[in-house]
């Protein structure tokens, strides 16, 4: 990072540019910074002319190929999913955990067995019922990450739990988060300045990245209690077609082009669906739904999926050849958007790219490694 | 100078007293059976001992939700025979201006007597306003004591005079009177009146043919008025120069000549009435002098109602020369009209009218001497100020909400929400209540373009004193706006009085407490509570609420700081200056720059945060809002 950025900075660059993705990394981690309603704000500017908010903040400038040597020791070979050992489906073993996550439940069974294996002694969650705007949430047990358990679509500035953690003085910590909250804990957990302070990042023993593909503004939510009338809505989900409320009382249905107008802009800028940078990256398979898509990414993520296997919290299965070039699309897909975004200068100039990578992107045809 | 002193049960003995108990006194002797107020600086402990002598002397006491109640209540009782008194500042009389005026019309039956502590420089006021002006509108005697003493015999004169003619009259006081202690001799307690009716014959009535029977009144008033002991002139008969003064301008004028070496050839009308004047007595002083010199506080009210008097008398009084504020002659620092009169100011005046010369002391060089080293001081909320917190979490919430909300101020110690204490974010500021009206008018505007959220900020007191119409507008009108009630449990600016929400009275008595809350839902608005020392917790109240739509209610209660200082066990809090990262990232100093609460201070050795801990009043929110928890909360129990 060049030349000294900090708050102000952060605001014309981040939040005032609609950059902003709600990741809550910076929330917390001064007195200056809040949140409500997953709005994300300067309250007071502190006056410094350089800070740990501007260094962590995922949309600041990001050297990819520098994380990579970070966070895995080695540079990526595969320009669309980043590093990775494997790729698997996934579904949690038989028990209280299956058929209570989204799809397969592996998130959940993977925070709940990091936090009995006494591996975290805290983990980072997003919680609340279906259909309402979720709360960052701090699971200290396995009840409480059962709790959190199904998918949210709205941008929820989770890592603002990390934050309070870390300050209420838990040492160890594993965060769930999307790819952008995953990056923002990466760069934190790389800073070496001289005020380490409030680094809550260096006390993540382990991250569970999401697939995110974007997410949503909490307009959603009063659009989604029109749709539901009066009825509560006990599970939402969204596919690749339509988004589905199921009410109890029979599932509503609309197309997701209706949806569309409610994603946050700065998810049209991200460069990174799969959460690259995560010991385990975990999403849907848009193929079966009582599976999850799993992607063991670091040698932890390798470790903790092995221990979980082998002790029925997890079960796995090759991921089926035929579905690969399709996800290889969707992120070559998102990608090819973000470069062409940036060529227009659109995503302003977070994305540091190394030589060539864009080619390689341009050139890759989806097919293969 | 305490309460004891109005107790002394010996006629003729000499106590020291303010100029408030003085007014209190001469209440009391005058066998008040009625008085009534809404608590307003400088007067304010004019009311606080009446209602603690009301067992005692058998009288009522009441501080009313505002003035008008106040002087309408202090009216009735006059209808029916006792003796009332009620007490304001200007800007209660401006509230109280209708009734006034109209009650001034209908006439009264016992002594009615209207105390208005004017505040020139505006000391603890929004404004420095001018009393006499109103008062002469309404068609009443105005008197003006110069001491404590004369604040005593012109109250019982005030009572009789008011009988006389059957008219409310007038006690203006200043600040430097109600403040200022001096002796008083004290007289005997009347029994009065203790059998109070309204005869069926009776009426006080309001109507426009009662006119002429004010105007002839007030000519009766203007003609015992050559005569009236208060009124009087010191000095040589043939005086060419002639200082008029009333109030607190006599004794500044009396120094200032004795000063000069003056004494001996300016002479000296001290006027105690000051409306109606006492033109004869003036025309005579006027016809012999060849200059004229008005010393009086801020509007040239004396000067100008002279200087009328003179044109109408232009052939008998020529030729005259008037010096004064419409001369620029008498004029303090701001220019004339602006602030407090004081010896200097008088001397320089006059010296400069009578052609002396005349050095004033060099003030800064003695002070520099005697106290060296003051660090010039914003004015702030008191340390543990709920307020601080509350105006915090607003900010915090405007912050979030990101649609730049208005807010709405008023008056109260969260006034000073306008300034850095309170993060500068009021953004109008006027009369008692206007911050809801104002919000009424904006909150209406959303079809028209204006899609600002819209916050009105008022303090406990206040809401009672005169949100309330507002509010019930806002429902009729469906305006959209919210209102904080800032409850600090007591009316904090004016010394802790007690207000409808409390549940006690003016007299000490237990009574019946009407929250906010039980007011704003019956008149069918949404109200939430929340404790703004959980900063964070109400941060995410005012959020939420100002997400809604149509008129609501956030109350932000928690006592004044000064009463809960006194109140419980009360924990230690202090810093360890280990944990404290200082101006580094992650805080830069934001206990003591930002949230500035005046106990956190620096210490400039360490450069590390530090508490006074005598400044301290112990709420512990500090605590909750440094980063690092470097700020520790210590035995005591936790505060509640």
């Amino acid at each position: 990072m060049d030349g000294k950025k900090g708050p102000l900075d952060l605001v014309r660059e981040v939040m005032a540019s609609g950059m902003c993705t709600g990741c809550g990394i910076c929330v917390g981690l001064c007195p200056y910074i809040k949140t409500a309603g997953e709005r994300v704000a300067f309250v007071h500017q502190c006056g410094l002319e350089e800070g740990n908010c501007y260094r962590s903040c995922p949309r600041t400038p990001t050297d990819w190929a520098e994380l990579d040597r970070a966070v895995f020791d080695r540079e990526r070979e595969d320009c669309l999913l980043g590093n990775y050992r494997e790729i698997l489906f996934a579904r949690a073993g038989a028990g209280d955990v299956a058929g209570k996550g989204q799809y397969g439940g592996v998130v959940t069974a993977l925070a709940a067995f990091l936090l009995e294996e006494g591996e975290v002694a805290g983990a980072v969650l997003t919680g609340g019922p279906a259909g309402e705007m979720p709360r960052p949430v701090l699971a200290r047990c396995r009840d409480e990450v059962l709790a959190c358990a199904g998918s949210h679509y709205s941008a929820s500035p989770s890592l603002a739990a990390l934050n309070r953690a870390a300050r209420q003085g838990v040492e160890r910590l594993a965060v769930v988060g999307r790819p952008c909250q995953v990056l923002a804990v990466r760069k934190m957990q790389g800073l070496r300045n001289p005020t380490p302070n409030n680094l809550s990042a260096q006390k993540v023993k382990f991250l569970v990245g999401l697939f995110c593909f974007w997410s949503l503004d909490t307009g959603i939510y009063s659009f989604m209690r029109a749709r539901a009338g009066d009825r509560r809505i006990v599970r939402a989900d969204i596919t690749p077609e339509a988004m589905a409320l199921d009410t109890g009382s029979g599932v509503v249905n609309f197309p997701v082009e209706e949806v569309r107008p409610f994603v946050r802009p700065a998810c049209r800028l991200c460069f990174d669906p799969t959460s690259e940078f995560a010991d385990v990256a975990v999403g849907s398979t848009e193929y079966d739904p009582d599976w999850n898509t799993l992607i063991v990414r670091s040698a932890k993520g390798r470790e903790i999926v092995d221990a979980a296997r082998e002790g029925g919290i997890i079960e796995t299965r090759p991921y089926p050849p035929e579905r690969l070039p399709l996800l290889r699309k969707a992120v070559r897909n998102k990608k090819l958007r973000v470069l062409a975004a940036m060529e227009n200068g659109e995503a302003g100039s977070y994305l540091e790219l190394s030589d060539g990578y864009a080619h390689v992107l341009k050139q890759e045809g989806g097919s293969g490694r | 100078m305490s309460f004891i002193s109005l107790l002394v049960d010996e006629p003729g003995r000499n106590v020291l007293m303010t100029g408030n108990e003085a007014v209190a006194r001469g209440a009391v002797e005058a066998g008040i059976g009625y008085a009534s107020s809404y608590p307003g600086s400088p007067s304010v402990e004019i009311l606080a001992n009446l209602g603690r002598l009301a067992q005692k002397f058998n009288h009522y006491a009441e501080w009313s939700v505002n003035e008008k109640v106040a002087l309408e209540g202090a009216a009735a009782a006059s209808f029916a025979g006792l003796r009332a008194i009620c007490v304001m500042k200007p800007n209660g009389l401006n509230v109280a201006l209708d009734s006034l005026a109209s009650i001034a019309i209908s006439g009264i039956k016992a002594g009615l007597v209207l105390v208005v502590g004017d505040d020139p420089a505006g000391y603890s006021s929004t404004n420095e306003e001018d009393s006499r002006p109103l008062e002469k509108a309404a068609h009443i005697p105005v008197l003006e004591p110069g001491t404590p003493q004369e604040a005593k015999e012109m109250t019982l004169f005030a009572f009789e005079l008011s009988e006389q003619i059957k008219l409310p009259v007038a006690l203006r006081c200043v600040t430097r009177i109600c403040h200022a202690s001096a002796n008083v001799i004290v007289g005997p307690v009347e029994g009065g009146c203790r059998e109070p009716f309204i005869g069926t014959d009776e009426r006080f009535i309001t109507n426009v043919a009662l006119h002429r029977v004010q105007e002839a009144k007030l000519a009766r008033v203007r003609h015992m008025a050559d005569t009236m002991p208060f009124n009087r002139y010191t000095g040589p008969e043939d005086a060419k120069t002639v200082v008029i003064t009333a109030g607190v301008g006599f004794m500044y004028a009396r120094e200032a000549l004795a000063e000069l070496g003056l004494a001996a050839e300016v002479g000296i009308l001290k006027l105690g009435l000051t409306w109606p004047l006492p033109e004869g007595m003036l025309l005579k002083y006027l016809k012999t002098a060849e200059k004229v010199i008005f010393i009086e506080e801020i509007e040239p009210f004396i000067e100008e109602n002279v200087m009328h008097l003179a044109a109408q008398h232009l052939m008998e009084v020529y030729p005259l020369r008037f010096y004064g504020q419409k001369s620029g002659h008498v004029a303090g620092q701001y220019g004339p009209g602006i602030g407090e009169m004081d010896p200097e100011t008088v001397t320089r005046a006059l010296a400069a009218v009578c052609g002396k010369s005349y050095t004033p002391p060099v003030a800064g060089e003695f002070l520099k001497d005697a106290m060296p080293d003051i660090p010039s001081r914003e004015r702030a909320f008191c340390a543990g100020c709920p307020h601080r917190a509350s105006f915090w979490a607003v900010k915090s919430a405007l912050a979030l909400d990101g649609r730049s909300p208005v807010v709405l101020g008023d008056i109260g110690c969260y006034t000073l929400g306008l300034t850095r204490t309170g993060f500068n974010l009021l953004q109008t500021v006027h009369a008692m209540g206007s911050g809801v009206g104002m919000a009424c008018g904006l909150g209406r505007l959303a079809d028209y373009g204006f899609h600002q959220p819209v916050i009105a900020l008022v303090g406990d007191s206040t809401f009672y004193h005169s949100a309330l119409p507002a509010l019930l507008n806002a429902r009729y009108n469906k305006s959209s706006f919210l209102l904080i009630v800032l409850d600090n449990e007591t009316t904090a600016m004016t010394g802790h009085q007690p207000h409808p929400g409390i549940g006690k009275n003016a007299m000490g008595e237990e009574g019946l407490k009407i929250t906010i809350e039980s007011v704003a839902t019956g008149l069918g608005l949404p109200v939430t509570v929340h404790d703004p020392y959980d900063v964070e917790g109400a941060t995410e109240a005012v959020f939420r609420s100002l997400q809604a739509e149509g008129p609501r209610v956030l109350v932000l209660r928690r006592a004044c700081a000064l009463v809960a200082a006194h109140q419980g066990k009360r924990p230690r809090v202090y810093v360890d200056q280990d944990l404290c990262i200082a101006d580094n990232c992650g805080c830069n100093r934001f206990c003591n720059h930002v949230f500035a609460c005046v106990a956190n201070i620096w210490d400039a050795a360490k450069n590390k945060a530090v508490i006074d801990e005598v400044l301290c009043n112990r709420c512990g929110v500090c605590a909750g809002l440094c980063p690092v928890g470097a700020i520790k909360v210590e035995g005591g129990g936790r505060v509640d």
